[in-house]
């Protein structure tokens, strides 16, 4: 089957792993042959959007304009991965009535944990009030309701997330399993002796 | 699955249930319904049409499978047999689930967010992923492999399911393969019923695959009464008549759907195709040759089962020896020789199709060049060892084109009046649940518009 382009969306809390998600699906996506592109907010926010602030519009405005490119990518049958906080689910579900061709991820992970890891020194300084505006935290987070997957990061290991979201691909027919196994040799004589009996060998 | 996924799978989308029954001749279903041998098929086919139907040319269960799940025509989907050579090569592949190049009936529903539960249709081994589960059919070697998701292989275990009848027991005696037939259906029975009752679904498909393998060796047993199988042969289709009571039992307003992928007539004798080219200098073959791998230098053409013949052109085939310039002729004389084989004074052929006449697609490379098509009671075979171009076997049945069997539960006036085809059945189907057909199937659904 030829590669359709879809728009893969990794939407969660600062933190929760989009990122880490999106780069280990980039690498899994193009060792199976398929031309991917990752759109990473935190790499966006320096160019495409730079300027913009954390404002509800701006932010709407971030994820319309990551969606606009993830469209244009998808209609050339690149499969396009944002990893982006996204948090209003009104301008995501816009995105996705956009695209047509989309799957959320829902990094799903508890504020609390998150607090706790604080990779980036990002929580310590929002609730130190020295960070406005950080979602979670001052800000709103509207989960999905309709993600096509939902991944729990503070239960699972990367690799595990990956797993499921890449055979929840397959699932939906976007991606061709891994490994086309079909007849191994054992298989084939099975298979003969068995065509045989009907008479067809 | 996701919650948008749930959502969609309760809302108004109607359900739709189709019974597969291998090699069901539509002849026979309605002979069963006249004498009482199937009585709930009787009330099921009261409420809804039973239509006889095309199927597939080839008629064979691969070929047939595949263009009903996939609602395509062969030179789309890529499957012309049990076997086939790989691309320039005279070596023999048998074509898997992989080798489909056509979107499936349940990768469609998939897509729209709707659940299918697939089990036992033939040509789906080894299983792939879908929103649902599947449970591969003939030729499935490995219930690991034939099975998804792969939790689902200890409950298969635990019920004892068997995957299909072992036709060999034939060698040990007929009694032992009709066991094995009973045996068999049971099981799966066991299982259709247990994950039509326990699995969410919108779309169930269930195909019994022992009704082919009883006519494959019991067909003779049908039309002689006095037959030591009659009576077994009947009381076999009465189990199956109670299986599709119970599913009627359990519909509520979904969409039924029962059909055959083929029908079956007794064999008078088997036709051995090669040993036709062999006698006429078309082919030619190693000593001791065991398949068409073994075929020699200077061969004009060979057959694959059942009446595929392949001109050997030059450029397609490793030792194509038939210059393009030389190929219709080749062709035609093929064609009126073998239109010329006769039996009890009568043509054994009824047709023969030029490839463009029967395919269309991007698979059309692969297709033969001829398909031949016997009148009943000629099956006509691909051996290559062969002494004589006719005999008889241990099988007394072989497969039709033009009497499959087919019920869908709307009233006649509702749908076309034409003859359907097995490539109608998928997007049947998907209209019936609501769902726009695919511009990659050929056939078309059954309701009228409107």
């Amino acid at each position: 089957m030829a590669q359709r382009g879809f728009t893969l969306w990794f939407t969660g809390l600062s933190g929760a792993g989009k990122t880490t998600l999106a780069r280990i699906i980039e690498t899994k996506l193009k060792a199976r042959g398929h031309k991917v592109e990752v759109l990473d907010g935190d790499i966006i926010r320096t160019n495409l959007s730079k300027g913009l602030g954390f404002s509800k519009d701006d932010r709407d405005t971030n994820i319309r304009r990551i969606g606009f490119v993830c469209n244009l990518l998808t209609r050339n049958d690149v499969i396009a991965i944002a990893a982006a906080i996204s948090p209003y689910r009104e301008v995501r579900e816009e995105v996705r009535n956009h695209i047509g061709s989309f799957v959320e991820v829902f990094v799903s992970c508890p504020i609390e944990v998150l607090a706790e890891r604080d990779v980036k020194g990002l929580y310590k300084r929002a609730l130190a009030g020295e960070l406005k505006n950080f979602t979670g935290v001052d800000d709103p987070y509207e989960e999905p309701l309709t993600a096509e997957v939902v991944v729990q990061t503070d239960r699972e290991t990367p690799e595990e997330s990956a797993a499921r979201i890449l055979a929840r691909l397959e699932e939906m027919r976007l991606i061709v399993a891994a490994e086309p196994e079909g007849y191994s040799e054992e298989d084939e004589e099975e298979v003969r002796r068995r065509l045989e009996g009907l008479g067809y060998v | 699955m996701g919650l948008l996924d749930k959502l969609k799978s309760k809302a108004s989308k109607k359900r739709a249930v189709l019974i597969g029954l291998d090699g069901t001749p539509y002849t026979l279903a309605r002979r069963f319904i006249e004498d009482g041998t199937m009585p709930r098929l009787a009330e099921i086919a009261s409420r809804g049409a039973l239509l006889q139907m095309d199927t597939s040319i080839p008629d064979i269960s691969s070929v047939a499978w595949t263009s009903f799940m996939t609602g395509a025509n062969p030179g789309r989907h890529g499957v012309y047999g049990f076997l086939d050579l790989q691309p320039n090569s005279y070596k023999i592949y048998f074509p898997n689930s992989r080798h489909i190049k056509s979107e499936t009936l349940w990768d469609v529903a998939g897509r729209a967010g709707l659940r299918s539960v697939v089990i036992n249709v033939p040509s789906t081994y080894p299983a792939q992923a879908l929103n649902g589960i599947l449970i591969s059919g003939f030729v499935a070697v490995d219930l690991n492999k034939a099975t998804y998701p792969p939790e689902l292989v200890a409950r298969l275990q635990a019920m004892d399911y068997r995957i299909d009848v072992d036709a060999r027991k034939v060698k040990e005696s007929h009694d032992a393969l009709m066991d094995d037939v009973l045996e068999t259906l049971k099981r799966r029975v066991a299982v259709l019923l247990d994950l039509f009752d326990n699995q969410q679904w919108d779309l169930f498909v269930g195909v019994i695959t022992e009704t082919d393998r009883l006519q494959h060796f019991f067909m003779d047993a049908i039309e002689d009464t006095a037959h030591k199988y009659h009576s077994a042969f009947r009381e076999f289709y009465t189990r199956v008549d109670g299986f599709l009571g119970q599913i009627a039992e359990r519909l509520r307003d979904e969409t039924l759907l029962i059909m055959s992928d083929h029908g079956f007539t007794p064999i008078k004798q088997q036709v051995y195709l090669n040993r036709w080219l062999l006698d006429h200098g078309y082919l030619k073959l190693k000593e001791n040759a065991r398949s068409i791998e073994d075929i020699a230098d200077g061969s004009q053409a060979f057959a694959l089962d059942p009446g595929r013949i392949y001109i050997n052109l030059k450029g397609r085939y490793p030792n194509g020896s038939v210059e393009h310039s030389d190929f219709r002729q080749i062709l035609d004389e093929i064609k009126q020789g073998l239109s010329e084989i006769s039996a009890d004074r009568a043509s054994i052929v009824k047709r023969i199709y030029e490839r463009d006449e029967l395919f269309a697609g991007p698979c059309l490379d692969a297709a033969p060049d001829l398909c031949v098509q016997s009148v009943y009671g000629y099956d006509l075979k691909g051996a290559v060892n062969k002494e004589q171009l006719m005999d008889r076997e241990v099988f007394t049945g072989m497969h039709t084109q033009d009497d499959s069997t087919l019920f869908i539960s709307a009233p006649a006036a509702a749908l076309r009046a034409d003859k359907p085809h097995i490539t109608d059945i998928a997007p049947t189907l998907l209209d019936s649940m609501g769902l726009a057909v695919p511009q990659g199937m050929d056939g078309h659904s059954m309701f009228k518009r409107g």
